[in-house]
């Protein structure tokens, strides 16, 4: 039987063999697998560890050769090498087995039981993890009685590529690749979910590991208490980057959580202009459109044509957070009037905005209380609804979703379905 | 918004921590019945016996408290991260038996308290199992555990009762003080059962999974330590008035009346509602009756379900009380396979061995205290594990020396049964 396929907790513990004169001589048993480069994709297992009575010694995989008939692990020369340190590669035993992961396609923390490797082109590599009772079962040993239990019961496996650790795998390595983080493929609710379920101090490494504008979208979905705890743990200079990335309301609804001297901590580590808009949102009580309200939107000259103003939209859409209503101001930013993206589309490029916009506008002021801002939404079908100060001047709109969220209970919020597309779970069973 | 609202609503609550909480689901059905046989069988001369639990419930709880806060991990995961699967299945199967058993323990509590208001235990205890089962399914868990703890303050009443019996304070200060050994039968059991029901195996998984919970980090270990020794000092605190006020009454009385003192072996739980006669008068049973139905449905409310979730803590299972059944089938099975079997296992007891069974578990639980210690102890000074906040050369020399010495007693006390059945026979 060659030296391939399989799951790592029915190698550890055989007895490694040389061939010594024709007799076969033990030099230890197998109790350890060492990776060393574990960002790839599916990692290489570069070594096997043997302990022998001196000590733990390094077996390149190339001297593995096969498991002989009585189950003993043949090497082709007795491994010299000394192990390296923990922390200058990755054992799969010692430091995988038995650890928290995220499962990425199936959303959720998991820890792992078993490892399963595979000899692919050539080399073995790491290909999944299980986290079932398989592996359970599998570890716990036991002879027969376990072994006719493991038939039984399939082994619940999921991808390497679909696991990523809670923990730096390697820590000689700088921080894995922010394109080659995992958690940033989930969708930012289901991301936050999971961040939920963890530990603060995972939560905060988790969303230090991601980029700013992942870590921002998973933060706009934490509960207040969360959000803070992070903040406090990622320090002042990366939490005022992540904020920055935030919608304006939902960056100004946390700022509003902290203390004010940490507050201006992170005011004074962004931009002047962000930070000037968010000081004056925080300012709003959270319940009324002033505390509900973003000053991400789009507003126009009601003197442009509809051409110079499409091209302005295209510009500015990627980094705005609400592009289906246009807002029409004079120099003095008050509201002129109101106009839809349908609009814009269907009217001739040469028109100027004055001539098609609606002024007749439905407007809140500041203090407006969230069920009135849900039910003027609600009542005139609008996506979005402009914030006006006593002159007319726009401070800012509510959008539909922010109006939704004010007014349903945290509780109902959690029972809602998730739309996000639910790829089935990748179970492959193995008999 | 909501959520503000209820933060408003639950600020009275604040000084509530997981070390208070605990605390109050530690004086459960068990520790009244072995602080009541204690108090009421040998008198003021245990209550010494409190003094160095106080520490060592302190120094453990701490323990607890502090790898909770540093590792963000409950003690079941830690367990499984440092002992691998082996070591973690064997302690899972342990706890969930013996937690099992003391849940059974919380229904005999809430049985006997059918009995004093002249219910059917077969149609009470059902009911409680249902009412459990909605509790927990339908209702906030953190209100429900309030409201518990709230109702606790009905404990109060032994401090009351205990000071009205007018003990001889003498007596209480030399018994508190003055550590005696008794030569009497039964005493060495009762200090392992008073171990037992005080340091409770299933109170450190508690403790650290609640302190993780709240998100303590070890920058909060000043506040986590602070609940911790104001919880346990002040649960200690009632079991002491437990203990006196069941010796000012029943211990008394037998003295003066030169009868023979209480027989742990055919006590009934209503015995000891004579300890409250002095608050209460006639109401003492209806007094004891509520108490041990608040503090039954408190803790089979709060084990079956923490016991599920410690179990799929360990092995990376899917536990939520919002999740569907087909979700956490594993999670939702323990938790119901818990407490059906607790409450069974009462119905099928007979109604006489109640006391017994609630008495003898706690027994158990002192005996099996040292093994979830060295765990505990190994992970503490882990380096890799605990960084800076391994333990100092205090902690562990009264970790080591409570792991020890109750070790050694339930080892002696184990040999003296199996010498005592073999003498018998």
């Amino acid at each position: 039987m060659a030296f391939h396929d399989g799951f790592l907790s029915e190698m550890i513990g055989r007895a490694a063999v040389v061939d010594a004169g024709g007799r076969r001589q033990t030099v230890g048993r197998v109790c350890d697998f060492v990776v060393q480069k574990p960002g790839d994709t599916f990692p290489h297992v570069d070594a096997v560890v043997i302990k022998s009575r001196s000590g733990k010694r390094l077996a390149p995989i190339a001297t593995v050769v096969e498991f002989d008939d009585d189950g003993r692990v043949v090497l082709t020369v007795a491994p010299t090498l000394d192990a390296p340190p923990d922390d200058e590669a990755l054992y799969l035993v010692e430091d995988l087995f038995d650890k928290q992961i995220v499962d990425v396609d199936g959303r959720k923390v998991v820890r792992i039981n078993d490892i399963e490797v595979a000899r692919t082109s050539g080399a073995l590599r790491v290909v999944a993890a299980d986290i079932g009772m398989g592996g359970i079962v599998s570890r716990l040993g036991g002879g027969s009685i376990a072994r006719g239990l493991l038939a039984r019961i399939p082994r619940t496996l999921i991808a390497w590529d679909n696991v990523a650790p809670l923990h730096d795998l390697n820590p000689t390595q700088i921080q894995l690749s922010v394109a080659d983080n995992r958690l940033a493929r989930l969708h930012p609710s289901d991301l936050a979910e999971i961040i939920g379920d963890l530990s603060a101090q995972d939560a905060a490494r988790v969303i230090g590991s991601l980029d700013d504008e992942t870590a921002a979208d998973a933060l706009e979905h934490l509960d207040a208490e969360t959000q803070r705890s992070i903040i406090d743990d990622i320090g002042a200079e990366r939490a005022a980057d992540i904020i920055e990335e935030m919608d304006s309301d939902d960056a100004a609804d946390l700022l509003g959580e902290l203390s004010e001297e940490q507050q201006e901590r992170l005011l004074a580590e962004m931009n002047a202009e962000t930070a000037d808009d968010l000081r004056e949102l925080v300012a709003y009580d959270d319940e009324t459109a002033g505390g509900m309200m973003t000053t991400d939107y789009l507003w126009i000259y009601p003197h442009r044509t509809v051409a110079a103003t499409m091209a302005k939209i295209r510009e500015l859409a990627p980094e705005t957070e609400f592009i289906y209503y246009l807002y029409v101001t004079d120099q003095s930013e008050k509201l002129l009037g109101v106009l839809s993206l349908r609009t814009l589309l269907l009217a001739s490029p040469d028109a100027t905005i004055h001539t098609i916009m609606d002024s007749d506008i439905v407007s809140l002021h500041t203090d407006t209380p969230a069920e009135e801002v849900a039910s003027t939404i609600a009542r005139y079908d609008l996506l979005a609804c402009p914030v006006v100060d006593a002159s007319g001047t726009l401070l800012g709109i509510v959008t539909v979703d922010d109006a939704i969220d004010a007014i349903i209970p945290d509780r109902v919020k959690k029972q809602l379905p998730r739309f996000t597309s639910r790829r089935q779970r990748e179970r492959l069973e193995l008999v | 918004m909501i959520k503000r609202y209820w933060r408003t609503a639950l600020a009275l609550f604040a000084i509530l921590g997981p070390g208070f909480v605990t605390a109050s689901a530690g004086n459960d059905v068990g520790g009244i019945a072995t602080y009541s046989a204690a108090g009421a069988k040998f008198g003021y001369i245990v209550l010494w016996t409190l003094v160095p639990l106080t520490v060592s419930l302190i120094v453990v709880q701490e323990m607890a408290g502090r790898m909770g806060a540093v590792t963000g991990q409950g003690l079941a995961g830690l367990i499984r991260e440092n002992f691998g699967v082996r070591i973690t299945f064997v302690t899972m199967v342990l706890l969930f038996f013996i937690n099992t058993g003391i849940t059974a323990t919380e229904f005999a509590g809430i049985a006997a308290s059918a009995e004093i208001f002249h219910l059917n235990r077969f149609i009470v205890v059902p009911l409680a199992t249902v009412v459990v089962f909605l509790l927990v399914l339908r209702l906030s868990n953190k209100l429900v555990e309030r409201t518990f703890v709230i109702l606790s303050l009905i404990y109060l009443s032994y401090i009351v009762s205990g000071v009205l019996a007018k003990p001889d304070w003498n007596a209480v200060a030399r018994g508190t003080l003055i550590p005696t050994w008794s030569s009497e039968a039964g005493f060495l059991v009762t200090v392992v059962g008073l171990i037992g029901t005080t340091i409770s195996p299933y109170m450190q998984f508690f403790l650290q999974s609640a302190v993780v919970e709240k998100g303590s980090r070890a920058k909060d270990l000043f506040n986590v330590r602070a609940d911790i020794v104001v919880g346990s000092i002040l649960g200690i605190a009632i079991a002491g008035f437990m203990i006196i006020a069941n010796a000012a009454t029943i211990h008394q009385s037998a003295i003066v009346n030169h009868k023979p003192p209480l027989d742990i072996d055919t006590a009934q739980a209503v015995d000891f509602a004579r300890a409250l006669e002095p608050l209460a008068g006639h109401f003492a049973a209806t007094l004891f009756g509520l108490g041990i139905l608040n503090a039954g449905l408190f803790t089979a409310t709060v084990l079956p379900l923490a016991t599920a979730f410690i179990i799929c803590e360990a092995f990376g299972l899917e536990a939520a009380v919002d999740n569907r059944w087909s979700q956490a089938p594993v999670f939702y099975s323990l938790f119901a396979g818990g407490l059906v079997l607790g409450a069974g296992l009462v119905l099928l007891l007979p109604a006489n061995g109640l006391f017994q069974f609630t008495f003898y578990a706690q027994v158990l639980q002192g005996a099996v205290l040292p093994l979830e210690l060295i765990l505990m102890l190994i992970v503490i000074n882990r380096k890799r594990v605990m960084g800076t906040h391994v333990n100092g050369r205090a902690a562990n020399l009264i970790g080591w020396g409570t792991a020890a010495i109750i070790g050694t007693l339930a080892i002696v006390y184990v040999a003296q049964s199996i010498a005592g059945a073999f003498g018998g026979s």
